[in-house]
């Protein structure tokens, strides 16, 4: 009997983290043949991130094309792609290693684009510079906006960046810059990322892609691979794998 | 990262103090002050630092947002759930699950993939609009203004009677009957002596004047003496519910029997009734005269190994009991082509989306059209298992492997006209006579034989024999020669041979409105891969007023193939025993622990398990509403047929977890019936928060959500693994904490049942309720006990929890108040089942393991009985509108009312036909309280085919009212002059076919924070997030006969949700 895949890839990643960090490379494969759009990467993304109201680092879109009876729809999930050669990070003005958001090249989160709350000013330019539509102002609203009462577990702090970040008031990260880090905080406890682990049609794979026996390494040499908007010339560390032509549909 | 660490000592610690559950050891202490220091210093490790990957924090339990029931690991931090994620030892939520024995810390880092409502299930619990106490009515019904009253008051009130509603304008004088006064007749010698000369009144042994002699002194206990099959009044009260659940359903059922009610009711016809009581009627079993046992239950795919599926109606990646649990077992092997399927479905689901070519888009309600079709196909180029077939009994099937056998080869008596009847017994031929035999209950009774004809010759059998296999010819159209002259037979086969070829397969496929060679590619197909192919059917087919022989007409291809119990073909449930009957280890065997309760009596209200013809109120046909000797849990003929007071009048109405208002099909027909002070004298529900339904109560009991509460989930025809999900409280309730039999504990479901029998002094409750020294005073002590049974159950009971297990299994519920988990009570509740019990609910139930759910090319978990291609029971029923006995065999039957009319005069003017469908992100009336959800989906949509749209000039987004013959205002009366148009945005697309609409169910909400309450004077607004939508079901048909309830399957009892035609009207805004 085969192993779930969300049990395989939680032995890579056992794996992965007893390498040094620069030695390996965090990649994400989204074989979309198999997304049945049912939206549990982006609710459970929403949950365990505490996004307020239509903030989503991970939305799934829905694309249906031809003509009745000869439909086909495509279910796209779009993180973050933790691009290589990032526009967001060009766009911010606090610049640097200790700026507000870079390429990282050390620790847990190497080779991720992570965002430092302390630091971003909220001025709002990476947003706009995203190819992808990965970044969003945080607008500090709740869930429970327009009922009689705020609800605790809206306030009980995330773990983003291996931090507590408890909401409340104008708590950062409220009118931060948010988007996808790949669920860093999960990764330095030995847990998959939040969308992957939460996938019913199984179509996420995360892992250290340098390992050639990582499952991800192993789909990833098996298929043909898509990335999307390859000429935008970000080179992204999310890869996909579809039977249609992903810039048809996405650009 | 390290330098962004941001917790405050003052935080850790806050967090820290409630991790030990007591005292510290010395050594935990030293490691708490270590991390104290170090969180000070920012130094804390990431492990230390995230909380939601503790041993400690992490309960396992199961989720309820909807009836699929996925295993969950409830992230709980400082008493407060969190997080929601899969539970990974259970295997809906990963495949293959973990065993028992895998270790809790393994666990707690590997989290199982749910759907986005299990994930949003905590928002639930957390719903500002939640209520807390016991809410009377302060104004009308419906008018949602409210006064909190303490539960024993709204207790006694009820129990007792009187101008309860005084202080509402035009209520002053009416007086409502008390449940005091309806639990009428006590004694249960009289009970039982009534209730057996009542069923000699229904035979005919017996005439009304007769029994009213002789009970002469008891008469005035009866709701009519000169009726006296209505019953005693205590069939007056009435008792109905939309999710409920085992364990629940097990404590409910004690009070209803310790109260002698015959009006305890499901929502079974609001799903997929027809689907439930088609199976019942394949798996009724032969037991010497007639047949019995048939089981409310039904068969599904072994998605993970069929090798091709044929879905009619089945829509599992939005809905259907599985988007987390099917979808792992079926996604890659689609892609790497493993598996084929078609989908026969009016709309381009998710699921036909992922398999290019699947889709064959139908006619709404000509399901058993393409599958007699198919059948006609099989019979001709002879690609059915004629093998299987040919097994008429055990010992013939096992001889082949085979664990079930069908009634194929059995002759059934033609009557004069040739119409099917009965089978032919054995001694009718004077073949062999009956015998006399001993049941299981030691009753003697008269065992018939059965016949097939084999080599041209009559041979008698018995279709449960292990020893004399018998065979018999497929096609059979004969006279057999008998003392009273000649007795015309066919054997079943040859009758199902026949109603298939009523019809071409090219006028079949013109009814379903398909080029024929579909139907024969997927006949083809079907019979191409051996036993590794199911027809999987779920609520599409079943939800007509055809519902019941669509899916006969379904299984019946399942059984030309033979493939139940086969790897890959159809499979049934499996779970760990609850009540503890099942083996004498279990420690808890409820039949021990129940009062002998009389046995209740007189017709229900909707006249389930009742023949018209033997009632006292039979007056020729048609009658006056359906009688249901096929079905059972009719939801929409509860409060219509209380409306007509038909057979009688009810007093008391009690609800539980409904929206019958919201859910059926012309659901606004239950809202004038509750409005309806006079047939509806006094009605009490109890619900999370004011319901769509509770909104109409006199007064809402607040019960615990799902996560608070106790609950054995059962399982999935889908599932091939034995399992038995226990829920389980994971957090604290908010509800008001009140004393019952001296226990305190927040107000419950079960809380109200204790209190009502306490006042009513009901036996088998309170202190000693179960036995001497066995207290009945708190929900725990009905569900520990059934969870020690679960544990014990099976050839092996599951393992003792280690120390570490039970310190995990305190600590994790330190945050639990003592009036819901007492640790202390709980183990001597359970005794020496004590730690099996904790090892069980550290796992949210109990799972056996993938390897063992399979055995060879068969399922371990075997259904393993007859199956009927031919259904006496059915043909033997007759149908109360025509008195005409009903067909006993698959075939298709166009759309009709419950007099058998067509629709047309429905039809004219109204070009589009209606359908609903699932949305992943919403079960019909409870998720609408989510944010998550609601913030993802605000508002649902009419989907229409781009064709339809041009003709009609409609463009995506453009508002519009949906209008029918039946609601031409296009309106929910919701009462008190309240009217909600039903009004929803267009959405255009070309996955629907043309001439068909649909909406997903779930929004186009009220009550449940959708609409303004007044509580204790003050006015809470509505959510706007709560509004989104529109619900189109009071759109739906009434049927023009019953003229308060909406169109019917009168056979199998289900709603008809696909066979309205509507128009859409343009809104201008």
């Amino acid at each position: 009997m085969q192993k779930d895949i969300l049990f395989t890839m939680h032995e890579d990643l056992e794996r992965a983290l007893k390498k040094p960090p620069e030695k390996r490379r965090w990649a994400m494969l989204l074989d979309v043949r198999k997304c049945i759009g049912c939206h549990a990467c982006t609710i459970a993304c929403v949950s365990e991130n505490k996004l307020p109201p239509k903030l989503y680092y991970r939305p799934v879109y829905d694309y249906e094309r031809g003509k009745y009876p000869n439909v086909s729809r495509t279910f796209l999930p779009r993180p973050c792609m933790q691009c290589d050669k990032p526009p967001c990070v060009a766009a911010c003005p606090v610049k640097g290693k200790d700026g507000a958001t870079w390429k990282e090249t050390t620790g847990i989160g190497a080779g991720t684009v992570p965002v430092n709350y302390k630091k971003c000013i909220g001025c709002g330019k990476c947003v706009p510079a995203c190819p992808y539509g990965a970044r969003t102002l945080d607008p500090g609203t709740y869930h429970s906006d327009g009922t009689p009462e705020l609800q605790k577990y809206e306030t009980m702090p995330s773990y983003e960046y291996l931090a507590t970040w408890p909401r409340a008031g104008k708590n950062l990260p409220v009118g931060n810059a948010r988007k996808c880090h790949f669920c860093v905080h999960r990764l330095a406890n030995g847990m998959l990322p939040q969308c992957i682990t939460s996938c019913l049609g199984r179509i996420g794979y995360f892992g250290d892609e340098s390992d050639p026996e990582s499952l991800i390494a192993k789909v990833k040499k098996a298929s043909r691979i898509q990335i999307l908007k390859a000429r935008a010339g970000t080179a992204p560390r999310v890869y996909y794998v579809a039977n249609e032509k992903l810039e048809v549909i996405y650009g | 990262m390290a330098e962004q660490n941001g917790t405050s000592r003052r935080e850790f610690l806050k967090r820290s103090a409630l991790f030990g559950c007591g005292a510290l050891a010395a050594s935990q202490l030293d490691v708490a002050r270590a991390l104290i220091a170090r969180a000070e210093a920012g130094e804390l490790t990431p492990a230390e630092l995230y909380q939601l990957n503790r041993l400690e924090n992490t309960l396992y339990t199961v989720c309820l947002n909807c009836n699929t029931g996925c295993g969950i690991k409830v992230k709980v931090v400082d008493g407060v759930a969190v997080k929601i994620d899969g539970n990974p030892y259970n295997p809906w939520t990963l495949h293959p699950h973990l065993p028992m024995t895998a270790d809790l810390a393994a666990a707690a880092k590997l989290d199982g993939g749910i759907c986005p409502k299990g994930q949003a299930g905590h928002q639930g619990a957390y719903d500002p609009y939640r209520i807390r106490k016991v809410l009377k009515r302060a104004g009308k019904r419906g008018e949602n203004k409210w006064t909190s009253v303490p539960f024993h008051q709204a207790v006694d009130e009820i129990v007792s009677g009187g101008k309860l509603f005084a202080h509402v304008r035009g209520e002053e004088n009416r007086v409502v009957t008390g449940l005091k006064e309806v639990c009428a007749l006590r004694d249960p010698k009289v009970f039982a002596e009534m209730g057996d000369d009542v069923a000699k009144i229904r035979k005919k042994k017996m005439t009304v004047d007769e029994f009213k002699a002789k009970h002469a002194a008891n008469l005035h206990l009866l709701i009519d003496p000169d009726h006296p099959d209505f019953g005693p009044k205590n069939n007056q009260f009435v008792y109905f519910w939309g999710r409920k659940k085992g364990g629940r359903s097990e404590f409910a059922k004690r009070f209803v029997d310790a109260f002698g009610t015959a009006n305890a009711h499901g929502h079974t016809t609001v799903c997929q009734g027809s689907l439930y009581f088609a199976c019942k009627a394949l798996s009724e079993q032969y037991g010497g005269d007639g047949f019995k046992d048939g089981q409310k239950f039904y068969w599904q795919a072994d998605t993970e190994n069929a090798e091709y599926i044929l879905f009619v109606g089945s829509n599992l990646f939005d809905a259907n009991y599985g988007p987390p649990n099917r979808s792992p077992r079926m996604t890659q092997r689609l892609v790497d082509g493993a598996l084929k399927i078609t989908v026969v479905d009016p709309r381009f689901s998710k699921l036909a989306s992922r398999a290019p070519g699947s889709w064959v888009p139908v006619k709404p309600g000509t399901d058993a059209a393409f599958a007699m079709g198919m059948t006609r196909w099989i019979f001709e180029n002879k690609r059915f298992d004629a093998k299987y077939l040919a097994n008429a009994n055990k010992a013939a099937a096992v001889a082949d492997k085979e664990s079930t056998w069908s009634n194929g080869p059995w002759l059934v008596k033609l009557g004069k006209d040739g119409e099917p009847g009965g089978f032919l017994r054995a001694s009718e031929i004077g073949l062999r006579p009956a015998e006399l035999r001993t049941d299981k209950d030691g009753k003697e009774t008269s065992y018939e034989f059965l016949v097939v004809l084999r080599d041209g010759k009559p041979v008698a059998f018995d279709p449960n024999d292990e020893k004399e296999a018998v065979e018999g010819a497929l096609f059979i159209d004969t006279e057999l020669p008998s003392e009273r002259g000649p007795v015309k037979v066919k054997s079943s086969l040859q009758i199902m041979r026949e109603v298939a070829a009523e019809k071409t397969i090219a006028q079949y496929a013109e009814i379903c409105g398909i080029e024929p060679n579909i139907i024969e590619k997927v006949a083809r197909e079907f019979t191409s891969h051996g036993k590794k192919v199911a027809v999987d059917v779920h609520r599409g087919p079943a939800q007509h007023t055809n519902g019941f022989y669509n899916i006969s007409s379904l299984m019946n291809l399942n059984l030309l193939v033979g493939n139940f119990d086969w790897t890959g073909g159809m499979i049934a449930a499996s779970t760990w025993n609850v009540d503890g009957t099942k083996t004498d280890a279990q420690p808890f065997s409820l039949k021990k622990l129940t009062p002998k309760y009389p046995k209740a009596f007189g017709l229900s209200v909707i006249r389930h398990d009742a023949k018209y013809d033997e009632s006292t109120i039979f007056k020729g046909y048609p009658a006056k509403r359906n009688w249901w000797p096929l079905s059972s849990d009719v939801y929409e003929e509860i409060l219509p047929s209380i409306q007509d007071a038909y057979p009688y009048p009810v007093k008391v109405v009690y609800s539980y977890m409904a929206a019958a208002t919201y859910s059926l099909p012309a659901g606004h027909t239950n809202i004038q019936a509750l409005q309806d002070l006079e047939r509806v004298p006094l009605y009490f529900a109890n619900d999370i928060t004011v319901g769509p339904t509770s909104l109409y109560a006199d007064y809402v009991f607040p019960d615990l959500h799902y996560l608070e509460r106790w609950e054995m989930q059962g399982s999935h025809p889908n599932m091939p693994v034995k399992v038995q999900p226990v829920r389980n409280p994971v957090i604290a309730s908010p509800n008001e904490v009140v004393k019952v039999f001296g226990e305190e504990q927040p107000i419950s479901y079960e809380a109200l049942w204790l209190a009502l029998a306490d006042r009513l002094g009901l036996a088998g409750f309170g202190k000693d309720g179960l036995a001497p020294g066995q207290d009945l005073t708190r929900p725990d002590d009905f569900y520990v006990r059934l969870t020690a049974n679960v544990a014990t159950d099976g050839k092996q009971p599951v393992a003792d929890a280690s120390d570490e297990e039970l310190r995990v299994f305190l600590a994790s519920r330190r945050h639990l108040p003592k009036n819901v988990f007492d640790a202390a009570r709980w183990e001597r509740i359970s005794g020496p089942a004590w730690r099996k019990v904790v090892t069980v609910l550290t796992r949210g139930g109990r799972f056996d393991t993938q390897e063992s759910s399979y055995k060879g090319d068969q399922v371990a978990n075997k259904y393993g009985k007859l199956i009927n291609l031919y259904q006496e029971k059915t043909a033997k029923a007759k149908d109360a509108f025509t008195g005409k006995h009903y067909f006993g065999l698959a075939r298709y039957v166009p759309i009709a009312d419950t007099l058998d009319r067509d629709t047309k005069a429905l039809e004219a003017g109204y070009d589009l036909h209606l359908i609903t469908n699932r949305d992943v992100r919403m079960t019909k009336s409870r998720t609408i309280t989510q944010p998550y959800l609601t913030e993802h989906m605000p508002e649902n949509a009419i989907l229409i085919n781009a064709r339809d749209a041009k003709r009609l000039g409609l463009r995506n987004g453009q508002r519009v009212k949906v209008v029918s013959a039946t609601n031409p205002e296009g309106v929910w009366d919701l009462g008190n002059g309240n009217k909600k148009p039903m009004i929803g945005k267009v959405a255009v697309i070309e996955g629907i076919r043309p001439g068909v609409i649909t909406f997903s169910l779930g929004h186009g909400m009220w009550g449940a924070g959708a609409t303004d309450i007044v509580l204790d004077g003050m006015l809470y607004k509505a959510a706007e997030k709560r509004q989104g939508g529109v619900h189109a079901n009071a759109a739906m048909w009434i049927d023009p006969h019953l003229k308060n309830t909406c169109l019917i399957d009168k056979v199998g009892g289900s709603v008809s949700f696909y066979d309205t035609r509507v128009k859409l009207l343009l809104v201008n805004t």
